[in-house]
């Protein structure tokens, strides 16, 4: 089957879904085809036109990896190049959720922007914050095949601040990507991706670690802290507040690594200086150069403990 | 990063078993890294991090080290801290707490350069892909190797730990599918020559199970001194793991090995004999500096490190001899 050379969605659901008025009218609004498939059956939801039915298409199934969850969502661009591509383990709500965002997107742009660019662009955001609230608010989902020729996906089970989580990834997933794309929790942030920057720091099993350089498949059982984790019973953890206090970041994109590395430094052993808190701290690098209200930040906790 | 088959060893026997063209993972730090830019692509990668050898302890003269301790818990250890403090010095020298934490003594044994054309997939690199050529040769050589380069490759060993077990003349214990085997850890890393992908003498399949350091006089007084270009935080420029013994005025032992200068660690034992029965002076210390340097060859950024590393090895050498500096 051709698919036309414009931006379009493609829907591989698990079930049969029932798409209500509600949902065409979101599409006719976006003004990106639809291709929704579920197995056995195939439907083009043109912006426009009245659904088509377009066949099984088992061949796109394959192409795009579909089938392992609930609901895999592919974005193409006018070139057919994949600009997102996301599973969650729900469908319609998930779907229908992305496509009024985009529309929203859409319709509110200013002008001069090329509108198939603003197209793709507006739904691969929409998609991606809808896929992810879908994930963040589901149930494990079952057992899920592979994507054909591909190494099998593997289980694992970790404790993220105090829930237990469990995964169905590629092997190569590291447990950055896997806390901000697969659970919803955005404070572990990608600096480098390369374990040089530390902004990605979270505690695994007592230690800080580089979450960028850690596979999820190795930390089966591991207990994981983020930044998410810091607060209890409403109250802020000291380290936050003492960064809150003593102004101790710029642009912020930093602090989530380095509240969870002070704290892990106050755990390893109290610092004697600033000299030390300042060696100490060496694997958490800010660009805006808050480092002395940082170092004023944890030697105020260390102070108190 | 490319997709590979993840298998977990349940003991040291499984891994030695299905390790042979299998890429051993355990911290990560390292091939994580390499495995997400690229240079590195193992089909099969399997976890060993779950196996029993992080242990760390004192037996028969010797710290046994098991190669799944992590840099940190090596680094902190009470005996270590005692018995070899220039290995403990060496380990908080290099990286971050956040990476010591994850690296382990057996990843850090096998780390690879930090050459930056052998990280870049745009460059030419002999030791990423045999024959390409190296376009460090008329590159940025500031952070590349003086000594123990050939034609092919001038990229610098980037392991502090390694510098230190050089001097305190650690064995290397692995285990692979013909039985276990000790290496002279001298002799665990090859020079580039003309196959400067060949980077260790391991067989295939054998693993890293640890490293036996033996403990005397000389290794308790091993101290380790790193030059970089950021206070904290940085590849050498230039370091040297030093232990010297004086004795009535006179130097009874001394090793010294240097980093950051080396495509691997660099050890010279002429210079260390040149030291033997002398007091323990800066002069007697730059006589073995100046000898270990020879044959140095350096290229248009790095001409510095030859005299860097010579002052680095008289300082850490003056260091571990208790000698005014």
């Amino acid at each position: 089957m051709e698919l036309p050379n414009r931006p379009c969605l493609l829907a591989f659901c698990a079930k049969e879904p029932r798409f209500q008025e509600a949902f065409r009218a979101e599409l006719r609004a976006l003004g990106a085809p639809l291709f929704a498939f579920a197995p056995g059956s195939g439907t083009v939801f043109g912006a426009d036109d009245e659904p088509r039915d377009i066949g099984a298409q088992p061949e796109l199934w394959r192409i795009y990896g579909a089938g392992g969850a609930a609901l895999t969502v592919v974005l193409l661009d006018e070139k057919q190049r994949i600009r997102l591509r996301r599973e969650a383990p729900e469908a319609e709500g998930t779907l229908l959720a992305a496509i009024r965002e985009a529309g929203r997107a859409v319709r509110a742009a200013p002008r001069g922007i090329g509108r198939r660019e603003l197209l793709v662009n507006s739904l691969a955001v929409a998609l991606g914050a809808a896929v992810l609230q879908a994930c963040a608010s589901a149930r494990p989902a079952g057992v899920r095949k592979a994507v054909s020729g591909a190494p099998p996906l593997i289980d694992v089970s970790l404790v993220v601040n105090g829930q237990p989580r469990k995964l169905h990834v590629e092997p190569r997933l590291v447990l950055l990507d896997a806390l901000r794309e697969n659970l919803g929790l955005t404070g572990a942030k990608k600096g480098c991706d390369m374990g040089q920057c530390g902004a990605c720091t979270v505690i695994v099993d007592g230690q800080r670690v580089n979450s960028c350089l850690k596979l999820v498949a190795q930390l089966e059982g591991a207990n994981v802290t983020t930044i998410e984790g810091l607060v209890q019973g409403g109250q802020l953890h000291p380290m936050q507040e003492a960064f809150l206090r003593e102004d101790a970041f710029q642009c912020g994109y930093c602090t989530p690594g380095q509240i969870l590395s002070a704290i892990a430094l106050l755990q390893e052993g109290k610092p004697k200086d600033d000299d030390e808190i300042r060696e100490r701290m060496s694997g958490n690098l800010c660009r805006c150069g808050a480092y002395p209200n940082i170092v004023a930040a944890i030697r105020d906790v260390a102070g108190r403990a | 990063m490319r997709l590979f088959t993840f298998q977990r060893a349940a003991n040291v026997d499984e891994a030695v078993a299905s390790g042979a063209g299998a890429a051993f993972l355990a911290g990560g730090t390292n091939l994580v890294d390499l495995m997400k830019i690229e240079v590195l692509n193992p089909e099969r990668v399997l976890d060993v991090s779950r196996l029993d050898l992080a242990k760390i302890e004192l037996r028969e003269g010797a710290l046994q080290i098991g190669a799944l301790a992590s840099n940190t818990a090596v680094a902190e250890h009470a005996e270590v801290l005692r018995a070899a403090p220039g290995l403990s010095e060496a380990l908080l020298s290099g990286a971050s707490p956040q990476l010591r934490n994850g690296a382990t003594v057996g990843g850090n044994l096998l780390q690879r350069t930090r050459c930056a054309y052998y990280r870049d997939l745009g460059t030419r690199c002999n030791k990423r892909e045999p024959g390409s050529g190296c376009d460090a040769m008329e590159g940025w050589t500031r952070m590349h190797a003086v000594l123990g380069v050939s034609d092919n490759c001038i990229a610098a060993h980037p392991s502090d730990m390694c510098v230190a077990l050089y001097a305190l003349e650690a064995m290397v214990r692995v285990r692979g599918p013909a039985g276990e085997r000790d290496i002279p850890i001298g002799e665990l890393h090859l020079l580039p020559g003309d196959h400067p992908e060949r980077e260790f003498s391991l067989r295939p399949a054998e693993l890293i199970t640890g490293v036996r350091v033996p403990i005397d006089a000389l290794a308790a007084r091993s101290r380790y001194v790193k030059v970089r270009d950021r206070q904290s935080y940085a590849f050498a420029l230039a370091s040297c793991a030093a232990a010297v013994q004086v004795e009535g005025g006179a130097i009874r032992a001394a090793r010294f090995a240097l980093g950051g200068v080396g495509t691997k660690p660099w050890r010279v034992p002429e210079a260390e004999r040149s030291m033997q029965g002398r007091p323990p002076t800066r002069e007697t210390f730059a006589r073995a500096a100046e000898i270990a340097l020879r044959g140095a060859a350096p290229r248009r950024d790095n001409a510095f490190k030859v005299e860097l590393a010579k002052r680095t090895a008289v300082r850490a050498l003056m260091l571990s001899a208790g000698a005014p500096s």
